[in-house]
């Protein structure tokens, strides 16, 4: 192999490079992006809209990594096409990249909802850098944001713009906040938190149309409600990118399907990152997890195999920490079970009586496979190990939720560790 | 590189791993002085109470870091001979890290919303915690292979 | 060698090398394997009082334990451990004065063999003082009256202290006020122990007026009772020569140490050893003479009354037995490390314990007993003699260091000389102090801890306050310490005084620093303070004096009890190591700072010798300014 081309310049792009240099200096490299930065921490951008972060935190790699790995690295280049019998890719002026080996990491875009007036000036996804400096230009002009949707993108967006002091209505169709990500108390506790410091919170309602002559000036509600706005954010979740391979041969589901070596069905074809659809270890299905730590592995094990190691992935999962105005929370894999208190499923929980610590944990025939931390949050890690390894936990299961809950309460659970004891 | 490892039947939980972790990463890095300091900082070990006795727990250091790949602040490195490096100034205490640490071994200091983790004393090259340890349940010696 | 803080002096440095050569640990080796020190402990926020803990308050984890199982907070647990320290040090000194009560009785009842009145001056002075009528009465009728008030003062339930009588009006309203004045001595002691179990005093200001109470207690109570009493006993100290440090041993004769506090066995021993029968008997074992000396405070006793040579202070105790030189140990209490015997061991070396109070396994127990006093003497003495011919050439090393001092002054004496020999004032003190050649005086006192670079701390704080013509006193190993600087020679007023001391030494020939005794009689500076207070022009108050304390490398709770009684009085106090309570933040700032708006004293913490002089001068300067004294004459 002489050249790995990769599609995307974010984590699991830059991961896949660094890791193939990391063993071998001779493949050619080269990482194609249609944005107009190195690559930068994506998931930065609520910090730097809150302001919680300046603009040269974003850095994820500088120029000199690239130089320094000897990476060529295309910007403002928009892969439109895949031809994979010619094993070529072209871009939107037209040219074509010939590679030997592909790895698509184009990531995923918000998705907009069908309604009236979407696309209308002032209506934002929150993605980029380029999104949040919109945003923080509309924020100066728009006394009032309207976000679209309860979930983490949309809650990110919210609480960045509230502290930029703007009057933030959180339009939300289901009746709680975070309902993906949390149970019904747990969301409730941070709906709570977020009314306290003043966010907005209109659950059960929904965008019907986005007023304006060109900019947006307004939206109203199916309620019929109108709201003056001229800045509209949209948090109604990712799709992933797969315009690019529509025609390509690439079979695709929700998002690029691969097989646990990061491959797709075609052989010198890898996807890893939020366009992947991989292996989810807690699922146990096909799923599209577009998280960062996930497109990182992806593509470490995209690089793995691309040097012929044979890598197996584990499997990505779903998994989420957040913090809003004080209040922490760390989720994973399951919280709401299917089928509560049958087919196996059981749900342990702990709350402190002043309602400010609450843990619930997902477990399916003593196998871990979700939990929720509120406010105390350390040692969930050691929960996500259990759950990804499906390791039987009936033994320590009356200790899980305990305060004094720790790693060596493990020690006779039967799985890989790192040695420590002497 | 050398790891440290843990003997919880030598361990008496008498925590002085805590406390010399603390007063080494303050920034009098004296006991009198680091109890008045504003923020007195956090040990990055703590000890535990475990199955077989006492236990003490930090950072592992451990070769597939999950939490480097978690890190969404480029906080975190690995190095193959110092192990994992954090760069505090990076951190914006999203708490990814802890998230994805099997051993729950980091911290989270909400005092400046950033975590704490062992960084070794690389200032001195030699962990504080082993190095003090007094019935030496904390040793620091080549890894066990 | 151990790589912990060196001691300067060479007597020292020659013979730790010698241990370290025969694989003997000393305290050092043992400091640097203690250490680091348990941090709770050295904060103070550990508690094993009851059987609920042992508990730890946590310094640095937010979410762990503030409090103790029972509720206590750092600033109560630090406060009751402070108030057992201060406790179990005064009923040291309190137990070490009723030793002496009970000696001086027997001796007034004639039942104490080889001992007599020896001050009848001072006899009659202290028993008016206790009320005993003297009138037409004998010295041993005055001696019995005055022992029996004192053991009852033991036991006193309500009321005040004789000797506490000593101190300004001033005082007493203060003390009276915070309700802090002592009832007995016992009392005290045994109300602390009862105030720090679990759940009974919870108020760390409360257990704080206690531990003053039980310290003046000591201060005013059983120090001052073993200081006057040992001076009536053993005679009223006087200036002298003396030698001191680890050179003192001789080669060709028989080495004698006694080890300990109590001079009712040091004196005899001293006194017996000079006894024509036994020195006969030491020539025919094929020694040339008898030599004892001594070690730590009774060292001091015996150096201040007979010029006995002092071998070394509490860090040197070992090396007495690393010399090969010496053939017998004998000790009575407190300071006597219990390593000795293990140590001897690999030498000829006998260690004699004495005291009912104090047992050693591996040593020879042979219980003192004033009625067969001499006897008894003689009965040891003879041990050492019969083991002078054990002693191996080749483990001998004398280090060839020893330095002059001139000891001996008291509280009745030392100004005395001030005065011009001829009459008993404090004038001129005082006025060396209005008139600015003196700035003030500061005691320096205390241990010598393997903590700190033995000795070169006190000297370096001697001498810096020497500079700034700040009288300095001494007693206890501090001034032990002092002596191997030859600091406590007149002619180091010359080496290291400011020009105001130097004109005043030149004048009375006195050494700039006055070394006024063993621990027990740092009752001799309250005392002298009060003189300078009747004297007139300085204040009228001892909190208001130009005054200063430290004890720089303070070990025992003797010293905690010490300066507590100091800070108590009025007197700012310098610890060279903070006492245990910084992980109690109120409690530190009571001690620190609020104790002052009490007692006018206050307590400070600081390691470096020349940041602790600046503390004691600005402290003294402060005074000098409240009392509108003139500047200094030499700046």
């Amino acid at each position: 192999m002489k050249h790995l081309l990769i599609i995307g310049n974010s984590a699991a792009g830059i991961s896949c490079a660094e890791n193939i240099r990391k063993k071998d200096k001779e493949i050619k490299i080269t990482i194609l992006s249609k944005e107009d930065y190195t690559a930068y921490n994506r998931c930065l951008i609520s910090y730097y809209l809150s302001g919680d972060v300046k603009e040269d935190k974003l850095i994820y790699r500088a120029k000199d990594f690239y130089k320094d790995n000897a990476i060529e690295l295309l910007l403002n280049k928009k892969a439109i096409r895949i031809d994979a019998k010619k094993n070529q890719v072209v871009l939107e002026d037209k040219t074509r990249l010939d590679y030997d080996v592909l790895l698509v990491a184009n990531g995923a875009s918000p998705k907009f909802p069908e309604i009236k007036g979407i696309r209308k000036k002032g209506v934002l996804g929150f993605r980029t850098i380029a999104d949040t400096k919109e945003m923080l230009d509309m924020s100066l002009v728009s006394p009032v944001a309207c976000i679209l949707g309860g979930g983490l993108i949309g809650l990110k967006a919210a609480y960045g713009l509230k502290k930029r002091n703007l009057d933030v209505k959180v339009i939300v169709k289901s009746p709680q906040v975070l309902s993906q990500i949390l149970d019904k108390e747990s969301s409730e506790m941070f709906q709570r938190r977020l009314i306290e410091h003043g966010i907005e919170i209109l659950t059960g309602s929904d965008v019907q149309e986005v007023i304006g002559n060109g900019d947006c000036k307004a939206i109203k509600l199916d309620s019929g409600k109108v709201i003056a706005t001229s800045l509209v954010v949209v948090g109604k979740g990712v799709t992933p990118n797969t315009d690019l391979i529509e025609e390509s041969g690439i079979s695709f589901d929700e998002g690029i399907k691969v097989d646990e070596y990061m491959k797709t069905n075609i052989p010198t074809i890898y996807a890893a990152g939020d366009i992947a659809q991989a292996y989810d270890a807690i699922l146990e299905k096909a799923s599209v997890n577009a998280l960062w730590p996930n497109a990182v592995e992806q593509g470490m094990i995209a690089a793995r195999n691309i040097m012929g190691e044979n890598k197996k992935y584990a499997g990505s999962t779903g998994m989420n920490s957040v913090e809003f105005f004080g209040l922490p929370v760390i989720s994973f894999g399951m919280t709401r079970p299917p089928h509560p208190g049958e087919d196996g499923y059981e749900e342990i929980v702990t709350r402190d009586k002043r309602n400010t610590i609450y843990k619930k944990i997902i477990l399916k025939n003593n196998v871990i496979k979700g939990a929720i931390f509120v406010n105390k949050i350390e040692n969930i890690g050691i929960l996500l190990k259990l759950a990804k390894l499906k390791v039987d936990v009936s033994t320590i299961k009356d200790t899980l939720l305990r305060s004094d809950f720790n790693f060596s309460v493990t020690k006779d659970l039967h799985y890989e560790k790192e040695e420590f004891y002497l | 590189m050398k790891k440290l490892y843990y003997d919880p039947k030598k361990c008496t939980a008498c925590k002085t791993c805590e406390i010399v972790c603390a007063i080494g990463h303050s920034p009098s890095k004296d006991l009198y002085t680091a109890i008045v300091e504003d923020n007195v900082s956090l040990p990055s070990v703590r000890v535990y109470v475990g199955q077989e006795g006492n236990f003490p727990l930090a950072c592992r250091h451990c070769k597939d870091h999950p939490c480097v790949n978690a890190c969404i602040a480029s906080a975190l490195s690995y190095d193959t001979e110092k192990g994992l490096l954090f760069n505090k100034e990076k951190c914006v205490g999203c708490w990814m890290c802890v998230m994805a640490c099997p051993y729950g071994a980091v911290r989270t200091d909400k005092r400046d919303n950033k975590s704490v983790r062992c960084d070794l004393c690389a200032d001195i090259n030699d962990p504080r915690c082993a190095k003090n340890c007094p019935t030496k349940a904390i040793v620091y010696v080549e890894e066990k292979k | 060698m151990a790589e912990n803080k060196f001691s300067g002096d060479k007597a020292t440095q020659e013979l730790r090398q010698v241990a370290e050569d025969l694989n003997i640990q000393t305290i050092w080796d043992r400091e640097v394997l203690q250490t680091p020190h348990c941090g709770f402990g050295l904060l103070g926020i550990c508690c094993k009082n009851c059987n609920l803990g042992p508990c730890r308050v946590d310094p640095f984890n937010p979410d762990g334990p503030k409090l103790g199982v029972c509720g206590a907070d750092a600033d109560v647990i630090a406060a009751r451990n402070l108030l057992r320290h201060i406790t179990a040090g005064s009923a040291c000194h309190n137990d070490h004065g009723r030793e002496i009560t009970k000696a001086f009785y027997m001796t007034a009842k004639g039942e104490a063999q080889g001992y007599k009145i020896n001050d009848e001056q001072k006899l009659k002075v202290v028993a008016q003082e206790y009320g005993v009528t003297i009138e037409g009465k004998s010295s041993p009728e005055i001696a019995q009256e005055l022992a029996k008030k004192i053991f009852s003062e033991y036991g006193q339930q309500e009321g005040e202290l004789a000797l506490i009588q000593r101190a300004p009006k001033k005082q007493k309203e203060l003390w009276r006020k915070h309700g802090m004045m002592p009832r007995g001595m016992d009392r005290e002691v045994v109300e602390s122990m009862a105030r720090t179990n679990m759940g009974v005093d919870n108020d760390y200001r409360s257990l704080m007026r206690q531990g003053m109470k039980v310290a003046l207690s000591d201060g005013w109570g059983g120090s001052m009772i073993a200081t006057d009493l040992s001076d009536i006993l053993f005679r009223s100290p006087r200036p002298l020569s003396g030698k001191s440090n680890l050179g003192v041993f001789k080669e060709d004769e028989v080495n004698i140490a006694v080890h300990g506090h109590v001079p009712v066995l040091s004196d005899m021993i001293a006194q017996a050893a000079t006894d024509p029968e036994i020195l006969k008997y030491a020539k025919e074992k094929g020694a040339n003479g008898i030599l004892v000396a001594g070690i730590c405070c009774t060292a001091l006793e015996s150096l201040m009354r007979r010029g006995m040579p002092v071998a070394g202070n509490f860090l040197q105790q070992e090396l007495a037995i690393i010399t090969g030189a010496l053939e017998m140990l004998i000790v009575d209490l407190q300071c006597v490390m219990p390593s000795l015997p293990e140590i001897a061991k690999r030498f000829h070396t006998k260690v004699i314990s004495t005291n009912p109070r104090a047992h050693f396994p591996g040593t020879e127990y042979i219980e003192f007993n004033e009625a067969k006093g001499f006897e008894l003497a003689k009965q040891i003495i003879r041990k050492a003699i019969d083991n002078f011919p054990n002693r191996k050439k080749e483990s001998v090393n004398i280090p060839k260091v020893s330095a002059d001092l001139v000891p001996g002054f008291t509280t009745e004496y030392v100004f005395d000389m001030l005065g011009g020999k001829t009459r008993f004032t404090y004038r001129p003190l005082n006025d060396g102090i209005i008139m600015g050649r003196l700035r003030g005086v500061a005691a320096v006192v205390g241990c010598d801890n393997p903590k700190m670079q033995s000795g070169d701390t006190h000297a370096r704080l001697v001498k810096e306050l020497l500079k700034n013509d700040v009288l300095v006193v001494q007693t206890g190993c501090a001034a032990t310490a002092c002596a191997k600087d030859d600091l406590l020679t007149p002619e180091a007023a010359f080496k290291h005084a400011g020009k105001g001391i130097q004109e005043i030494c030149e004048a009375v020939g006195c050494p700039p620093v006055l070394h006024l005794g063993p621990c027990v009689d740092n009752s001799r500076i309250l005392t002298a303070c009060c003189e300078m207070v009747k004297e007139g022009g300085i204040g009228n108050g001892l909190d208001e004096l130009p005054i200063a304390g430290a004890a720089p490398e303070w070990v025992s709770e003797k010293a905690v009890a010490i300066g507590w009684y100091f800070v108590a009085s009025g007197a700012l106090v310098v610890f060279g190591m903070p006492y245990p309570l910084y992980g109690a933040k109120n409690l530190t700032n009571f001690v620190t700072k609020e104790v002052e708006e009490w007692t006018g004293g206050r307590w400070a913490f600081e390691p470096d010798p020349m940041k602790m002089a600046r503390i004691m001068i600005d402290h003294i300067d402060a005074k000098r300014k409240a009392l509108n004294l003139r500047p200094m004459m030499y700046q």
